[in-house]
């Protein structure tokens, strides 16, 4: 006798008339909707960073002085729906503080003591510049530098100014127009130095050696996204219907320096000198280098690069964990 | 397309999480800086105790080279394989000789803090204000302000204090005073010049601030909050754009303090969390 109950599994077609029932192995097909899922995933991983980053420095860059007065630039992300922000600064004797907000937009500032009440009024993200004349202590020919720091930071010591004693661990090291640039994590540090005629060249930059657990995740991101993209613009061929019209967009190659300038007659004159020396630099640039040839700290200079991106001067990728800034080859002329 | 729905997850998944771990590797792409910074401060100190002890070096003293030397060297030999014992040796070496480097120290004379101005060196004085300068000066371009005449000055000013740091006629405080108040006066040009864009800028930040509240109210009217609170809220919400029409911004900014509070008091924080 067969069974009154068949397994909908078993049945080789629902027909028209089966569409109450679903099979087991097709749920992702029609009970889950992959591109919500995709972009709840999306929106999660953009919103972790986020979360944790209101407030917080995005970037802190510090250069000492010879005379131990230290210039202090730093960018900090902002909830936008604040009216006014309390900053926390480094000491009570600042000098030269000058706080931006968006579209380079000059905040008012009060300082009181230690801290800086800074009308943002929406502002997402603000630039703030001072000096400082706090961190850095003299005994004899001994300087120190002490700071207990919020987030990781950048620090550009004097020239001929050689490290005898520290806390912590650097990050990393480079040298900047012969002078030492260490890169520091969070909390409290502590750097003696001596002036010295001996030591006066910067130590040796660093050989670049391969990190293998860098580069295989590196790697292995880059063949995931590789290989997914790969499927997904096959599959989305398949289903694609032929555009009937395509909106064409008058774009220009991009020969010479004075075509750029052409198309973008508005640009700032300091942000014409970055584009002509990536231009003449084989047309592309990494930020670093930009930063050493114009003599700019990290945060002024990823606000230029950003400017250009915006302009649709440039492109920004990444490579090796630096920012890789390119011209573009086909640009949009300015209205 | 489960396979490709598992794809997905899969990389978005490994992409939340693999920030960290470069930044984790990140922080050891390159151990031999920490041998390089050893070394240079290890040859520092020699050239210290050669300079103020010559060949009577105190006993004390040498003992924590000699602590702080053999880490250099046991550093050197921990890398590249034994990152964890290098950094070990690192610290151990740069906490000797900052002893040695304060001892040192300590025998010449009191600390000195540059927070003094005496101590401050006149040439670094004047690269903080041409970096002041020229941020001001970018500003300035942004909002048509016609100070060019005063930037020349500066820039006069400070040419003329840099060829001639050496001579001892100069007043320089007084040439370096003098650039701080045109500084000061085109900083006040600039924001009279920005105080249209500021007023619009303030005024689409309320105009968001107060749909926010709006909708905030409207939620805490359906949570049975308290009516004449949220009639009083609606009140002063009447209010600031009446302020707002008229540009009296210092008034905006006091009722909106008010806002504020109650805000709080009817449990709305006003803030995006």
């Amino acid at each position: 006798m067969n069974s009154l109950f068949e397994p909908i599994q078993l049945k080789t077609s629902l027909g028209d008339d089966g569409i109450l029932f679903v099979r087991n192995d097709r749920i992702f097909d029609t009970m889950v909707k992959t591109p919500l899922l995709v972009a709840s995933m999306i929106i999660v991983a953009a919103l972790i960073p986020i979360q944790s980053s209101f407030s917080s420095p995005r970037a802190l860059d510090l250069i000492i002085y010879p005379d131990g007065s230290t210039h202090v630039s730093t960018e900090i992300d902002l909830d936008p729906f604040l009216n006014d922000y309390e900053l926390d600064l480094f000491g009570s004797t600042i000098d030269n503080l000058v706080v931006i907000g968006d579209n380079e937009f000059l905040l008012t500032t009060d300082v009181i003591d230690n801290s800086a009440l800074i009308q943002t009024f929406g502002s997402s993200i603000i630039s703030v510049e001072y000096d400082i004349h706090d961190l850095v202590s003299k005994q004899g020919r001994l300087w120190t530098f002490s700071l207990d720091s919020p987030s990781d930071f950048t620090l550009l010591l004097p020239k001929n100014s050689a490290i005898v004693g520290m806390t912590n661990l650097p990050i990393n090291m480079e040298i900047i127009n012969d002078r030492n640039q260490l890169t520091l994590s969070s909390g409290k540090t502590e750097i003696d130095y001596f002036y010295s005629i001996n030591t006066s060249d910067p130590i040796t930059d660093p050989k670049t050696e391969s990190n293998n657990f860098l580069y295989a995740i590196i790697g292995g991101v880059i063949i995931f996204i590789i290989v997914g993209s790969g499927i997904i613009i096959r599959n989305k061929q398949k289903n694609l219907k032929p555009i009937q019209n395509i909106q064409t967009i008058q774009k220009n190659n991009v020969s010479d320096i004075e075509m750029i300038f052409k198309l973008k007659p508005d640009l700032r004159e300091d942000d014409k000198e970055l584009v002509k020396f990536i231009f003449n630099n084989g047309g592309e640039a990494l930020e670093s280098e930009l930063r050493k040839k114009f003599l700019q700290p990290r945060t002024t200079m990823w606000r230029a690069v950003k400017r250009l991106e915006r302009e649709g001067v440039i492109d920004i990728e990444k490579k090796d964990l630096q920012n890789l800034v390119k011209i573009r080859k086909n640009m949009e002329k300015e209205e | 397309m489960k396979k490709l729905a598992l794809f997905v997850i899969l990389v978005l998944i490994f992409g939340t999480i693999s920030p960290s771990l470069v930044n984790h590797a990140y922080a050891q792409n390159d151990p031999s800086i920490l041998l390089r910074i050893a070394i240079q401060a290890d040859k520092q100190i020699v050239n210290q105790l050669d300079r103020v002890y010559g060949d009577q070096i105190p006993n004390n003293v040498q003992i924590i080279y000699d602590k702080g030397h053999t880490a250099v060297q046991s550093l050197d030999e921990s890398l590249p394989d034994n990152l964890k014992k290098a950094k070990k040796d690192f610290l151990s070496a740069m906490n000797a000789f900052m002893q040695i480097s304060r001892i040192i120290s300590q025998s010449d004379i009191k600390v000195v803090n540059t927070s003094d101005k005496i101590n401050r060196d006149l040439s670094s004085e004047i690269d903080r204000l041409e970096k002041y300068v020229k941020t001001l000066e970018t500003i300035s371009k942004k909002y048509n302000v016609n100070v060019s005449n005063d930037f020349i000055k500066i820039h006069n000013l400070i040419e003329k204090t840099r060829n001639q740091t050496d001579d001892e006629n100069i007043r320089y405080d007084k040439i370096i005073d003098e650039i701080k108040i045109i500084l000061n006066s085109i900083k006040n040009d600039i924001h009279e010049s920005a105080s249209k864009h500021r007023s619009d800028f303030i005024k689409r930040f309320f105009d968001r601030l107060l749909d926010r509240i709006d909708q905030q109210l409207i939620q805490a009217e359906n949570a049975g909050i308290d009516q004449s609170q949220i009639e009083k809220a609606q009140g002063l919400i009447l209010e600031i754009k009446e302020l707002l029409s008229k540009n009296q911004i210092k008034n905006v900014k006091i009722v909106y303090v008010e806002l504020k509070e109650l805000m709080k008091n009817i449990g709305y924080s006003i803030r995006i969390t």
